[in-house]
């Protein structure tokens, strides 16, 4: 089966301009990589987790793929077409077609609109794509499990796992191909964070949506995402099967992050790889493999160049020189 | 015994809202031992937070403590005048927050603001200094003296979560209050930060009350669990009981529903199911009783009390 989405070698930069230090320090990079070079792969139907810890890149990685930040480079093939750039350096997909659940789920909602007026709202938009709004409203509330007087409530007025359903309707309400869901059970607690995944997975099978799920929930991962990519500084270190990497990790920032994800059993003795140093700033990007500095593995060549793409032939890559046998 | 650290006594709080009053807590009774680590788990708005500023008395106006006491070293934290908690809060009683970015002040200078917190002690500048480089030393921050002329957004999520527990540990505090201290932090990084409050709750010997919604971090940090449902203690006991056996209806379906406990790899995650109740309308009798599978006559009646020595629960059928 062809790919719903195919991305190149994207790249996202943000500049440092407007500040003193910049100006007055002129050999100074007057721009941080934020996405340094990430290409990726969703099938209709599956989910891919973009896994990395917060300031990796993966919510800019999103916004890219939707076309609201301008990209610097690579690209962009939705349902085997090139996806086009604006004047603005931004990608103008078909936003009918692509949709984004934010991570803030009471943030992304207007709090002077209802629900009902929230979930008419993309029909307005997209005009023809409803003959009745608000009765299309009052299906997708049902189609998320919420009840009808759901309808005539203001967003303050619901709590973190109901404004994440309105969230899912409202992403879904123009039926899309890819759902581009940023942290969508954050701040949840385990029971709701189940509620929201199975809805998901259930619209998933009857919509045939490409979801890119991105987390840093390991937990969840190896339920719910066939594929994942682990992020680390703007690139990917390592992807592939979920089932592959959880049971066999060849990076050792994958192994380590496995190994840290502390177990809910009172008698488990944690075997962790020990991690040593800070993650380093992208205005100061190391050379060469940027997980070097941490890297238990580290040897000369990790220093000069960075790593390319290594498999064995299965469904998993790394990039990494030393990677774990 | 020894005096507890916090020792709080059938402590109920309730919002002033337009609809009514809401009972966020009822009858509350929790007790860190001095020394020890104690989690809470519990659903968003299971009355975790409220908990908390309750005992620093950060509450919001519409909020009334309508009965209980919370105990510090034996002092009831209710009856001190605000010039007297003032003294207590950030001292005495330190807390941790879920975003550091937020909890620091972005203007000032690292340095600056571990000056600050010591402003009570009347040392010199220098030595306060030389304390506040030991202090980040302690934490596991590299070239601490250097890091004290820098801003918070110079500092990576981990380290500015690091800095933000050498603050609250600065002043040597009996109680360290930390509210989901590792929620925005890779797993890599939240294990750093675990062990090193471990490291550090033995060498200070404060007691933590530690709030997370993550079962496993509370599985591995903590001494002893207190599981929280709709504001109310349904269970509490060493972490070992609680995880291994849980008795509470809710414990049980709360630990089932860890997608990091399921072996399996499974699309579909269980849940709870049915909802929070409202708490401006409890029901009366069991909160838990509405979503509980294993309910009997009495539960609909009378509301269970938290019985049982050392692993308490509020349950009419726990044991049966």
């Amino acid at each position: 089966m062809s790919d719903l989405l195919l991305v190149r070698d994207l790249r996202v930069r943000y500049p440092l301009d407007g500040g003193m230090a910049s100006i007055l320090k002129r050999n100074r990079r007057a721009y941080v990589d934020v996405v340094h070079g990430v290409s990726l792969n969703i099938k209709r139907g599956e989910t891919l987790a973009v896994v990395g810890e917060s300031g990796s890149g993966k919510t800019t990685l999103a916004m890219a793929l939707c076309g609201l930040v301008p990209l610097s480079g690579g690209e962009v093939y939705f349902d085997g077409k090139i996806l086009a750039t604006g004047k603005d350096g931004c990608l103008r997909p078909d936003r009918r077609r692509i949709a984004l659940m934010f991570q803030d789920p009471v943030g992304s909602l207007s709090p002077r609109m209802t629900v009902r007026k929230l979930l008419a709202e993309p029909f307005r938009i997209h005009k023809g794509l409803s003959d009745d709004p608000d009765r299309s409203a009052l299906d997708l509330l049902s189609m998320v499990g919420l009840g009808t007087d759901f309808a005539d409530r203001y967003p303050h007025q619901l709590s973190g796992g109901q404004a994440r359903r309105v969230g899912v309707a409202r992403a879904l309400a123009l039926k899309p191909d890819l759902l581009i869901a940023d942290e969508p059970t954050a701040g949840l607690d385990v029971s709701v964070q189940g509620e929201v995944l199975n809805l998901l997975a259930d619209l998933q099978q009857e919509m045939g949506l490409g979801i890119m799920l991105i987390t840093h929930n390991l937990n969840i991962v190896r339920h719910v995402a066939r594929q994942m990519s682990i992020m680390y500084l703007g690139r990917f270190l390592e992807q592939g099967l979920s089932e592959l990497i959880f049971s066999h990790p060849r990076h050792p920032y994958t192994a380590a992050l496995l190994a840290a994800n502390p177990s809910p059993d009172p008698d488990a003795t944690p075997q962790r790889v020990k991690l040593t140093g800070e993650v380093p700033s992208l205005l100061q990007r190391p050379t060469g493999c940027e997980f070097h500095t941490r890297c238990p593995r580290v040897q000369a060549d990790c220093r000069e160049s960075f790593p390319g793409r290594q498999s064995d032939g299965g469904d998993q890559t790394w990039n990494c020189f030393h990677a774990i046998v | 015994m020894a005096t507890p650290a916090l020792d709080i006594r059938n402590l109920s709080v309730s919002y002033q809202t337009d609809r009514g009053e809401l009972r966020a807590l009822r009858n509350i009774n929790l007790q860190i031992p001095a020394g020890r680590i104690i989690g809470i788990v519990g659903e968003s708005g299971c009355g975790k937070s409220t908990l908390i500023s309750a005992i620093i008395r950060l509450l919001a106006p519409n909020a009334r403590i309508s009965e209980g006491e919370i105990l510090f070293r034996g002092d009831d934290l209710l009856g001190l005048d605000p010039k007297a908690m003032r003294a207590l809060r950030g001292n005495e009683i330190s807390v941790v927050f879920q975003d550091p970015m937020t909890s620091l002040n972005p203007v000032l200078t690292i340095g600056r603001q571990m000056l600050d917190v010591q402003h009570r002690e009347k040392h010199p500048k220098a030595k306060k200094r030389a304390r506040a480089i030991k202090m980040l030393e302690r934490v596991g921050i590299p070239d601490p003296a250097e890091q004290l002329n820098r801003y918070p957004h110079h500092l990576s999520g981990g380290m500015r979560q690091r800095v933000a527990i050498a603050m609250a540990l600065m002043t040597d505090p009996g109680l360290l209050i930390a509210d989901e201290p590792t929620t925005a932090l890779d797993a890599t990084l939240e294990a750093q930060i675990i062990y090193r409050l471990q490291q550090l709750q033995r060498d200070f010997g404060c007691a933590i009350l530690f709030i997370s919604h993550h079962l496993g971090v509370i599985a591995e940090l903590c001494d002893e669990v207190v599981v929280m449902y709709a504001g109310e203690v349904v269970e509490s006991g060493t972490t070992r009981d609680v995880f291994l056996k849980p008795q509470h209806p809710y414990t049980r379906k709360l630990l089932d529903c860890d997608p990091a406990r399921i072996k399996q790899a499974t699309r579909k995650l269980p849940v709870i199911d049915g909802s929070l109740p409202d708490l401006l309308e409890l029901p009366g009798g069991c909160v838990f009783r509405p979503r509980c599978d294993r309910c009997i006559e009495t539960c609909a009646i009378e509301r269970p009390e938290l019985k049982g020595d050392r692993h308490r629960v509020a349950c009419h059928v726990a044991g049966l």
